[in-house]
C-alpha cells in the first residue's frame, strides 16, 4: 500500500530527521571537513591511497578484525549460557545476574583498569593464588598483552550479547521445545534442531553489535594491551589528539566505516535470506 | 467398536489412579482408563476440568503424584516423553517456524536417525494423506491456519506411532473447516489404526468423532461411555447438561413413580431419583408437541407456548408448564409439521424410554 | 599531574561539538581556565585560584581540554575559556595557530618578569612551572645503590633484568632522547633528533618493555603494583609513590626537563582578567606553595629561596639538579611529532 507506507514515512520523518542531525551529520561534517583540508579529488586520492596502502594501516586493520573477531568468539561463549541462565533465573536470582552483568556500565574505565590491574597483574590475586597453590612456578602473563586485551573487551562487551540473546531466547515459545521433546527428540536434541536455530538470529545480532563495536575499541586495548597490540581506532585518536592530523584520521575512520557497513550487509542478507526467520 | 471385537487384548493405554495435584488444588483426581488399540478416545470438558493435564501426563510431560501410566503394557509412569514413542498434535499446532514443512514433518524421523530415502518417502506419504503434497519449502507464517493443521497432523502421524494425543486440535479453525478436518482425522485413524487421544471442550465434536467419550468435571471422570450412550444415557446432571440442550424437570419421588413438582405423573424407562428427589432428563428433540390440553397419562403434561424459534431444521419451542423451568422442544421442521404461535395451548409428551430419572 | 595531554577518554565527537561551559564567561567577574585537572586542580585552586579571588574578586573556574579540543574550538571560532594552562607543546602548537594574545608582562603588579628565565618566558606564554623525565627503579630489584644510573645502563638488561616501562606515543613524546642517549649520543648533541637511529635503540629494549605508558596515572600504577622494575616517567609520579613509602627511588642522572605553562587565547572573554591571574600565578609564594605540593620546580628564581634545601634536590630544574638533566626542544617536536608517529606505528606494528 503505497499511501500507508508514504503515511508511515511521514510519521517517522521527525525521527528520521533527527537521527540524521545527530548521528549522520557529524561524521559527515567531520569528514568533509577533513577532507576537505587536502583540496581537490585527486589529492583526497593520493593521500587514500598513501595512507590506507601503508603496511602499517593494514596491520592495524588485520589486528582490529582479528582481535574483534576472538573477542566476539569468547563473548558468545560466554554469553550464550549465561542468556539462557538469565531466561530461567527468577526474581532475586535474576536482578542479581542482570545487576552482574550491567555492573560494567556503573564504573568509569580507570576504575575498572585497576581493578583489573589488581587481579590480573603478575602480582595480582591470580597469580598470587596460582603461585600459591602450586599450579604454576611462573606467574601468567595476563595483562598488557593479548590476552589482556581479550578479557578487558570481553567484560565491557558480554552485557550487549547477554541482552540481546536474552531477548531473543525469551521470544522462543516453550510450547515447541516441549513440542520437539514430545517428537523424541534428547534434551541436547531439542537444544540443537530447535532451541539454538530458534535463537540463531540474535546470535548473529549479538555478534554483530559485539563485533562492530569491538572494532572501535581504543580505551581497553591503550590500558590492556601490550605494545603491539595497536588497533585502528587508536590510531585514529593518535592523529586526531596528537598531529591534529585530520585528513588522515578521516580516511581511517572511513576504512573503519566500511568495515561495520559491510557487516552490516552481510547480516541483512543473512536474515533476509531466511524467511523461516521471525523478521 | 474395536474394543468389543476379540478376545481381551493388552490395552494400548492403561492409566490407573492417576492423580495430580498443584499445590492445596487437586487437578486430576484418580483417573482410570483403559483405552484398547485402534480406538478413538476423547476426553471432553469444560475448561479446568484436567482433561489437558491428563493428556501431559499420558505424554509425560507432566509427572503424576499417584498412579500409573502404562502404554501396551510398559510402565512409563516416569519415563520421559522422548521415552514413549507418541505422536502429538498441540493447540497451537507447535510448527517449527525456522524449518519448512517437509523439515517439521521430518522431524520425528530425524530424532530417529532415519536415513534420508526413508525420511523422504515417509514425509511424502504423510502429506499424501493430509493432502499437503506441494508445500514442502513452505515455511509456517507462509501457510493458512488449516494448512498449518495438517502440517502438525502429518507430523504426528509420519513416524507411524502406535498412539496419537491431540490437544483441542481444531479450536483455532472455523466452522466448516473444523468439519472437515474432523472428517479427515478420523479417516486417517481408521486408515493407518491408530490408537487416538483427543482432548476437546466441543460436544459436538466428540460425539461425532469418538468411539468412547470420557467426560471430565472437576478432576474426576464424570462418565465414559460411546456417543450416544452419553447423549441418551447421562448418569448425573453435569453429563445431561455438558451435551447439548437437556430439560432437567426437577421431580420427587411418588407411590410407584415419580411425580413433577406440581404432581404430574411420570415414567421413566430407567434411571433412579435419589431420597430427596432429582430430575427427569428428557432432551427436547424426544419430546412430541400436539394441539390442546393433554389427556390423562404419565409423561402428559399441558401447557402454553412461551416462544418459538425458527432454527431452520428445527423449530425450538419454550413451553410454560407451571414448572419452575419451562420445558424445551425441538420440533423437525419437517413437511406438512404444525406450527404453533406463541400463547397457544399444547400438549407436551414423550416416552418413557426416550426419559431418565437422575438423582440431584 | 603533569599531563602534557589527558587520560584520553574523551570522545572524538563529543570533543568537536560540545559547549561545555555555561556563557558565564561573558560577565566580567569569571577567568575560565583549562588545566590537567585531578590533584593539579585542588592544588592550584589553593594556592592560586582562591588566593586570587580573594585579592582581586574576579572568580575562577577550571575546566577540563585536550589538545584537540582546544584546537577544534579555536578553528570553530567559538573560543569558551581564556586561559590554558598545559604542558608547553599544547601551546606551541596553539602559537603557531596565532590562537593567542601576548602576554602583558609590561603591567605585571605581582610578578617581576625578570625573574622568570628568558627561554620559558615567551611573548605568548610563560612558564609556571617545570618537570621533569627521570629514571626511576625498584629499590627490592635494585638495592643498595646498584641501580642503573644511565639511560645507557637503563638499556642494558643483562645487567639490570626485568620488566621496564617507557613513554607511549599517545603521550606526544615517546623518549626517543633516551634512545640516543642510551646510543651513545652526548645529552648536547640530541636535536634535530635522528629519527631512525632512536628506532633502532628503541628496538633493542622493546622486548623489556612489559607495557609503554599512555598516561602518568597508568605509569605509577605500573611501578607500584612492581609490574615492572624500572621505568622512564614524570618525577612528579613516582615522588609521590616514594613519599607514601614505595621503596621506589630516582636516578636524576640525564633528566629531561619539561616545561608546563600558561597562556591566553587572543579571542578569550576575559583576555584582562587572564593576564591578571598569570601575572598572580607567576609570584614566588603561590610558585613555591604549588611546586611544594606537586614537588615540580618552580620557574621565578625568587621561589627557590622560600623552599626547603632538601626539596630543591628533589625539584627539577632546580640548581640542585639542573646541571644533571636537559630540556626538552618542544619546537623539535612540533615539527616532527607527525613523523615520529607515523614511524612509531610502523615500528610498533611491524
Amino acid at each position: 500500500m503505497p499511501l500507508g507506507r508514504l503515511g508511515a514515512l511521514l510519521l517517522l520523518a521527525p525521527t528520521l530527521l533527527l537521527m540524521l542531525l545527530i548521528f549522520v551529520g557529524p561524521i559527515g561534517w567531520f569528514l568533509s571537513a577533513a577532507l576537505g583540508e587536502l583540496g581537490s579529488l585527486s589529492e583526497i586520492w593520493e593521500e587514500a591511497v598513501a595512507t590506507l596502502g601503508s603496511r602499517t594501516i593494514l596491520a592495524a586493520i588485520l589486528n582490529t578484525n582479528w582481535i574483534a573477531f576472538l573477542v566476539t568468539l569468547v563473548v558468545l561463549a560466554l554469553g550464550y549460557p549465561l542468556a539462557y541462565a538469565l531466561t530461567r533465573a527468577k526474581g532475586l536470582a535474576f536482578t542479581a545476574i542482570l545487576v552482574c552483568i550491567l555492573l560494567p556500565y556503573f564504573t568509569s574505565v580507570i576504575v575498572r583498569t585497576y581493578a583489573w590491574m589488581v587481579l590480573l597483574g603478575r602480582n595480582g590475586l591470580i597469580n598470587q593464588a596460582l603461585l600459591g597453590l602450586g599450579v604454576i612456578q611462573q606467574p601468567l602473563e595476563l595483562m598488557y598483552n593479548r590476552t589482556g586485551v581479550i578479557i578487558g573487551m570481553t567484560y565491557v562487551l558480554l552485557p550487549y550479547m547477554i541482552l540481546t540473546l536474552y531477548s531473543a531466547m525469551k521470544a522462543v515459545d516453550p510450547r515447541l521445545l516441549q513440542a520437539a521433546e514430545g517428537m523424541g527428540a534428547s534434551p541436547f536434541e531439542v537444544f540443537r534442531k530447535v532451541f539454538f536455530p530458534l535463537t540463531l538470529h540474535g546470535v548473529v545480532a549479538g555478534a554483530l553489535i559485539v563485533f562492530i563495536l569491538g572494532v572501535g575499541f581504543f580505551i581497553t586495548p591503550a590500558l590492556m594491551g601490550g605494545p603491539g597490540d595497536i588497533m585502528i581506532a587508536m590510531l585514529i585518536e593518535r592523529e586526531i589528539e596528537l598531529t591534529q592530523n585530520w585528513p588522515v584520521a578521516a580516511l581511517m575512520t572511513l576504512v573503519l566505516l566500511a568495515v561495520t557497513l559491510s557487516l552490516y550487509a552481510v547480516y541483512h542478507r543473512f536474515s533476509a535470506e531466511r524467511p523461516g526467520l521471525a523478521a | 467398536m474395536p474394543r468389543d471385537s476379540g478376545p481381551a487384548t493388552t490395552p494400548a493405554i492403561l492409566l490407573e489412579g492417576l492423580t495430580k495435584r498443584y499445590g492445596a488444588e487437586t487437578v486430576v483426581a484418580d483417573v482410570n482408563l483403559d483405552i484398547a488399540p485402534g480406538e478413538f478416545l476423547t476426553l471432553l470438558g469444560p475448561s479446568g476440568s484436567g482433561k489437558t493435564t491428563t493428556l501431559s501426563m499420558l505424554a509425560g510431560f507432566v509427572l503424576p503424584d499417584a498412579g500409573r501410566v502404562v502404554l501396551a503394557g510398559r510402565d512409563v509412569s516416569k519415563a520421559p516423553p522422548r521415552a514413549r514413542g507418541l505422536g502429538m498434535v498441540f493447540q497451537n499446532y507447535a510448527i517449527f517456524p525456522h524449518l519448512d514443512v517437509f523439515e517439521n514433518v521430518a522431524f520425528p524421523l530425524r530424532v530417529q536417525r532415519k536415513p534420508q530415502k526413508e525420511v523422504e518417502t515417509r514425509v511424502w506419504d504423510a502429506l499424501q494423506m493430509v493432502k499437503l503434497t506441494g508445500f514442502e519449502k513452505r515455511y509456517a507464517r507462509q501457510l493458512s491456519g488449516g494448512q498449518q493443521q495438517r502440517v502438525a497432523l502429518a507430523r504426528a502421524i509420519v513416524a507411524h506411532p502406535p498412539v496419537v494425543l491431540m490437544d483441542e486440535p481444531l479450536g483455532a479453525l472455523d466452522k466448516n473447516l473444523r468439519y472437515h478436518m474432523q472428517v479427515e482425522i478420523k479417516e486417517i485413524q481408521r486408515r493407518l489404526g491408530t490408537t487416538m487421544v483427543y482432548v476437546t471442550h466441543d460436544q459436538e465434536e466428540a460425539l461425532t468423532m469418538s468411539d468412547r467419550i470420557a467426560i471430565m468435571n472437576h478432576g474426576r471422570i464424570a462418565q465414559l461411555g460411546p456417543p450416544r450412550e452419553v447423549y441418551e444415557k447421562p448418569e448425573n446432571a453435569f453429563v445431561a447438561r455438558f451435551l447439548g440442550e437437556a430439560n432437567l424437570l426437577a421431580a420427587k419421588p411418588a407411590a410407584g413413580g415419580a411425580v413433577t413438582a406440581k404432581g404430574a405423573p411420570l415414567e421413566a424407562g430407567s434411571g433412579a431419583l435419589g431420597a430427596e428427589g432429582g430430575f427427569l432428563f428428557v432432551r427436547p428433540e424426544k419430546v412430541t408437541l400436539s394441539a390442546g390440553a393433554a389427556p390423562a397419562g404419565p409423561n402428559r403434561l399441558s401447557g402454553t407456548i412461551r416462544h418459538a424459534s425458527f432454527l431452520g431444521n428445527v423449530v425450538r419451542y419454550a413451553v410454560e408448564l407451571g414448572e419452575p423451568e419451562p420445558l424445551l422442544v425441538d420440533a423437525a421442521n419437517a413437511a406438512g409439521a404444525a406450527i404453533f404461535g406463541p400463547g397457544e395451548t399444547v400438549t407436551a409428551s414423550w416416552d418413557a424410554g426416550d426419559c431418565r430419572l437422575l438423582a440431584g | 599531574m603533569s599531563g602534557l595531554i589527558l587520560p584520553r577518554r574523551t570522545l572524538l565527537a563529543a570533543g568537536l561539538a560540545m559547549p561545555f561551559v555555561k556563557t558565564a564567561a561573558a560577565q566580567a567577574g569569571e577567568v575560565i581556565i583549562r588545566n590537567p585537572g585531578g590533584v593539579y586542580d585542588d592544588v592550584m585552586r589553593k594556592y592560586v585560584y582562591d588566593p586570587f579571588t580573594q585579592a582581586t574578586g574576579i572568580k575562577v573556574t577550571a575546566v577540563a581540554a585536550t589538545a584537540a579540543k582546544l584546537l577544534a574550538m579555536f578553528r570553530a571560532n567559538n573560543v569558551e575559556l581564556d586561559v590554558i594552562d598545559a604542558g608547553d607543546s599544547i601551546l606551541e602548537q596553539l602559537r603557531r595557530q596565532n590562537a593567542l594574545a601576548p602576554l602583558d608582562y609590561g603591567n605585571w603588579r605581582w610578578t617581576k618578569p625578570d625573574d622568570i628565565p628568558a627561554e620559558v618566558r615567551l611573548p605568548t606564554r610563560a612558564a609556571n612551572m617545570l618537570y621533569g623525565s627521570v629514571l626511576a627503579y625498584s629499590k627490592e630489584a635494585f638495592p643498595d645503590g646498584r641501580h642503573p644510573k644511565s639511560w645507557a645502563e637503563f638499556w642494558d638488561a643483562t645487567k639490570f633484568p626485568g620488566p621496564r616501562s617507557l613513554a607511549d606515543m599517545a603521550t606526544g613524546n615517546p623518549y626517543l632522547e633516551f634512545a640516543l642517549l642510551a646510543d651513545g649520543v652526548p645529552k648536547d648533541k640530541l636535536y634535530p633528533i635522528d629519527i631512525d637511529r632512536a628506532f633502532r635503540a628503541m628496538g633493542r629494549i622493546r622486548p623489556q618493555i612489559r607495557k609503554f605508558w599512555d598516561t602518568g596515572a597508568l605509569s605509577a600504577q605500573m611501578m607500584a603494583d612492581k609490574e615492572v622494575v624500572l621505568a622512564g616517567l614524570w618525577n612528579g609520579r613516582v615522588q609521590v609513590l616514594m613519599d607514601r613509602g614505595a621503596p621506589l627511588g630516582i636516578e636524576w642522572n640525564e633528566n629531561m626537563i619539561e616545561v608546563q605553562a600558561v597562556g591566553i587565547f587572543k579571542d578569550a572573554k576575559n583576555v584582562a582578567g587572564g593576564q591578571k591571574l598569570i601575572d598572580f600565578m607567576l609570584q614566588p609564594e603561590a610558585q613555591a606553595g604549588y611546586c611544594r605540593d606537586l614537588t615540580y620546580g618552580p620557574t621565578n628564581k625568587q621561589a627557590f629561596a622560600l623552599l626547603p634545601a632538601e626539596q630543591l634536590t628533589r625539584m627539577p630544574g632546580s640548581p640542585a639538579s639542573a646541571d644533571k638533566g636537559f630540556y626538552k626542544n618542544i619546537a623539535w617536536w612540533e615539527d616532527n611529532r607527525d613523523r615520529v608517529n607515523r614511524q612509531w606505528s610502523r615500528w610498533i606494528l611491524g
